[in-house]
């Protein structure tokens, strides 16, 4: 049982959750110059939800299906009558509504299931530990990193196979000059944002039996998400899969090595970015 | 713009100063410290206001100056035996705007997502410092602090008298708000609503924007840190909260649910927040959802805040007078 | 005087090449008027004189002084101010406003923590004089964004004549404006660069025609000629490349 390759094993299954959370989020900011406050909020509520689910059904992989799909619906219903609304404003608003809505979100959380932290357990296949050419690791930690390099796998492959992906992609890269080609931007952002909503409702709940289901989580992965997109550069795919992959190393490490201050680092390795180098690694300047 | 309601401002000066002073006279203790409570978040408001309403910059940071002021305040009581009232205010006032002015010269060249991203992160990290550096913050246990009664010479105020307590606060905050107002009429108070409205344009006319923008910061800074020093002898505690991101989005709240667009606005919106926060904590654990609701809300109908609609009330009963 | 030396400016955007070697001299109190077709690159010209780009290469020397790659709050300073074709104002401030921030920014009172411009009658009566001059002192409380187009472009103006520049630049100032108020405006322009350099931008012939003493056709990134108006009216190459595709 080597430490150090379980402690890199860690490492990967946080970054690909953290992917997960924060694809999404850097691509409604490159696509729409919207800074998403409530997208962790997703992530929470569908593990709250999955929980529920989970204690009404008894089945795992219902949650896997149906709290991303609702998350879907209600990020699209989000973007369109609420963020389009406000988005004649200007930036300032956009920001206060994504804020508000994650404030209003947290809240309801609380209200419906309390502030106390929520068990979820997994039985069966999943709970249990797999031996990997001489290490023993948990299965379910496995799945997770599966389930992130799957969907990561499906989205490269929808953008760039698919006609919607080009879209989506020529809209982060200049949504003016799209709408000019006759394509319907709202609908295209309202997409992405929903689909974005829904990833971050997956990792959400396979998020379940690794981390704490509580009221403070999504304000914990929301800040590393923002220090993801942050480095790997505002609307970079790429750039979110290295900074994730970064980040989870820094994070697994981080815990052993410098207890005291390996949430602080994080911080600071934001803020510097951001002084260096605004526009991240591989993002454009916006 | 300023619209007036009676013909001059002074009389509603002349009013407020009234009820302000003769309060202690005709309310019960508990409602005194109500009132010193909204008094020193009026001004913290105030002071994010004049970044967010004014200078059109979202910051999410602005409690990392109340509570690096508390802090301060807090742990130099506790080490400088003797040290006088105003002393800590002064010592904690000065961090804070210390912090900011370092601060402020890292945010030179960002805006909107940006801007408020690094805010944040500050915030954060001054937070996760809060909570790991025990011997000096008390960690999760917080600061107790005991009020310095102040020397005048012939004779001494008891600071822990809750009456005493709320005019000196009434002065001195009184005195703040009072200079922020002033504020607004100066040159650098004009220059700030070029940065809100057009930071282009404002440079091609002579402004640099970049030194603006750092010393505004600085400014809210001094303010949100002096209500910071006043928040710990307040409350005669300092906890963690004090420079948690909640404690910028309290600002947030505050600032916009009472109107972003007058001074007066977040003054209005403390008040408010606080007063319904001591109401309806009796009520229900979750009063923060009503701020919530009523934040989106006036996000998506009323942008302009309470202090909007009064505005409007205020002109449509003008209209129908005429 | 030579007030102003462009020298073989070169721009490229990302490789798109938009200047290719850019050379004309103003001289001081000139009103020097820039044509072109669309999209041979006037406003980026302007756009580097005035600070918002950094050209690739050459030299801008102003007063001979080289002047290139400074910021617009300092060319400013140097009294090198310019307009916008498309109107950019401070929409929520009044039209008073709107001028007297250019005005006291011009005597320095900038970023003052003590000083309010509401007393101060020098800037205020500059800043009267300005707004008169624009022909807006009946207008001068009312909010920028409330102003009809004409008096929009006139305000856009008047924020430019703000900071006393002694070289001005006009983008398209009568862009969108009907016949009169087109008249209007170059009666305005006239006043307004009274002992001043000018150059402009401009579509409109008989704006450029009865403005200008000199003129200089930009064309394909390079400043095809300068000269006389009627030399200009009458040159084969010029009505080849622009006056010809009217």
């Amino acid at each position: 049982m080597n430490v150090t390759t379980i402690f890199i094993l860690h490492g990967l299954v946080y970054a690909g959750l953290l992917f997960l959370v924060s694809s999404g989020l850097t691509l409604v900011f490159g696509m729409m110059n919207v800074l998403n406050f409530a997208h962790a909020s997703f992530y929470m509520l569908a593990a709250y939800f999955s929980y529920s689910l989970l204690i009404w059904t008894g089945n795992f992989y219902l949650s896997l299906i149906v709290c991303p799909f609702l998350l879907f619906v209600i990020g699209a219903a989000i973007e369109r009558f609420l963020l389009r609304r406000v988005h004649v404003l200007g930036h300032v608003h956009e920001l206060l509504l994504t804020f508000g809505i994650a404030f209003i979100i947290s809240e309801l959380v609380k209200w419906v299931w309390g502030t106390a932290p929520l068990p979820v357990t997994i039985k069966g296949f999943l709970d249990g530990n797999l031996n990997l050419f001489g290490t023993v690791y948990p299965t379910y930690r496995l799945f997770v990193l599966f389930c992130s390099i799957l969907i990561g796998l499906l989205m490269t492959l929808l953008l760039l196979k698919t006609r919607m992906g080009i879209i989506v992609r020529s809209a982060v890269d200049d949504s003016e000059m799209v709408s000019a080609l006759g394509v319907n931007t709202p609908k295209v952002f309202m997409f992405v944002f929903a689909l974005g909503a829904a990833l971050s409702a997956f990792a959400g709940v396979i998020s379940g039996p690794l981390l704490s289901t509580n009221t403070g989580m999504a304000n914990t992965i929301l800040v590393d998400a923002f220090v993801v997109i942050v480095i790997g550069g505002f609307g970079s795919l790429i750039g979110a899969v290295i900074a994730s992959l970064m980040i989870g190393q820094l994070q697994s490490f981080g815990v052993l090595l410098f207890p005291k201050f390996s949430l602080a680092l994080i911080y600071m390795l934001m803020a510097i970015v951001l002084i260096l180098k605004p526009s991240g690694f591989f993002g454009e300047k916006k | 713009m300023e619209k007036r309601i009676f013909k001059s401002i002074w009389i509603w000066v002349l009013i407020v100063l009234v009820i302000m002073v003769s309060f202690p006279l005709l309310a019960k203790p508990h409602q005194v410290n109500l009132l010193t409570e909204m008094i020193v978040f009026s001004l913290y408001a105030v002071s994010y206001n004049l970044l967010l309403g004014f200078g059109g910059l979202l910051s999410f940071g602005h409690g990392m100056f109340l509570g690096l002021s508390a802090f301060t305040t807090g742990a130099m009581l506790q080490r400088i035996p003797g040290l006088p009232f105003f002393g800590a205010v002064l010592l904690g006032t000065l961090i804070a705007t210390l912090v900011g002015l370092g601060i402020g010269c890292l945010l030179l060249r960002h805006k909107g997502a940006y801007y408020a991203l690094l805010t944040l992160a500050f915030n954060a990290l001054f937070y996760a410092i809060a909570i790991k550096w025990q011997k000096v913050t008390g960690g999760d246990d917080g600061l107790p602090i005991k009020r310095p009664n102040i020397h005048l010479g012939f004779t001494q105020l008891s600071m822990s008298d809750v009456t005493v307590f709320y005019y000196v606060t009434l002065v001195v905050i009184g005195c703040a708000l009072l200079f922020c107002w002033y504020f607004t009429k100066t040159a650098m108070g004009k220059t700030v609503l070029l940065l809100r409205e057009n930071e282009e344009r404002m440079q091609f006319i002579g402004y640099d924007p970049s030194i603006s923008r750092l010393i505004l910061f600085t400014f809210t800074a001094f303010f949100a840190g002096l209500a910071g020093s006043f928040y710990a002898l307040f409350f005669k505690f300092v906890g963690v909260d004090a420079i948690s991101i909640d404690m910028t989005t309290t600002a947030l709240l505050m600032t916009f649910i009472g109107g972003t667009k007058h001074f007066f606005g977040p003054v209005l919106g403390a008040g408010f927040y606080i007063y319904f926060q001591n109401f309806l904590s009796d009520v229900t654990d979750r009063w923060p959802l009503f701020m919530g609701i009523l934040f989106i809300l006036l996000v998506l109908f009323v942008p302009r805040g309470l202090s909007g609609l009064i505005q409007s009330l205020v002109d449509h009963l003008r209209k129908t007078k005429n | 005087m030579e007030i102003l030396q462009v020298k073989n400016i070169y721009k490229d955007f990302s490789g798109l090449e938009v200047l290719m070697g850019v050379n004309f001299i103003v001289k001081a109190n000139e009103k020097h008027a820039i044509i072109g077709p669309n999209g041979a690159g006037k406003t980026t010209l302007f756009n580097i004189i005035s600070g918002k780009y950094k050209p690739s290469s050459g030299s801008i020397l102003f007063k001979e002084k080289d002047v290139v790659g400074l910021p617009p709050h300092i060319l400013n300073h140097l009294r090198i101010c310019r307009s916008f074709q498309i109107t950019n104002i401070f929409q929520n401030l009044t039209v008073f406003e709107n001028v007297r921030a250019g005005v006291r920014s011009q005597v320095g009172m900038r970023y003052h923590l003590f000083k309010t411009p509401d007393r101060d009658s020098k800037i205020n009566a500059r800043t009267e004089e300005i707004i008169e001059k624009i022909g807006l002192t009946e207008v001068k409380q009312r909010l920028a964004h409330e102003l009809s187009y004409g008096q929009q472009r006139a305000l856009e103006i008047g924020i430019t004549l703000s900071s006393d520049p002694e070289l001005i630049l006009l983008d398209e100032p009568t862009a969108g404006m009907t016949r009169e108020e087109t008249e209007e405006m170059v009666k305005m322009m006239r006043s307004v660069a009274e002992n001043r350099t000018l150059i402009i931008i401009e579509h409109d012939m008989d704006v450029v025609f009865s403005l200008a003493d000199t003129i200089s056709v930009l064309h394909n990134g390079t400043i095809l000629t300068s000269g006389k108006p009627e030399a200009i009216r009458n040159d084969p190459k010029v009505k080849d490349a622009y006056l010809g595709e009217e």
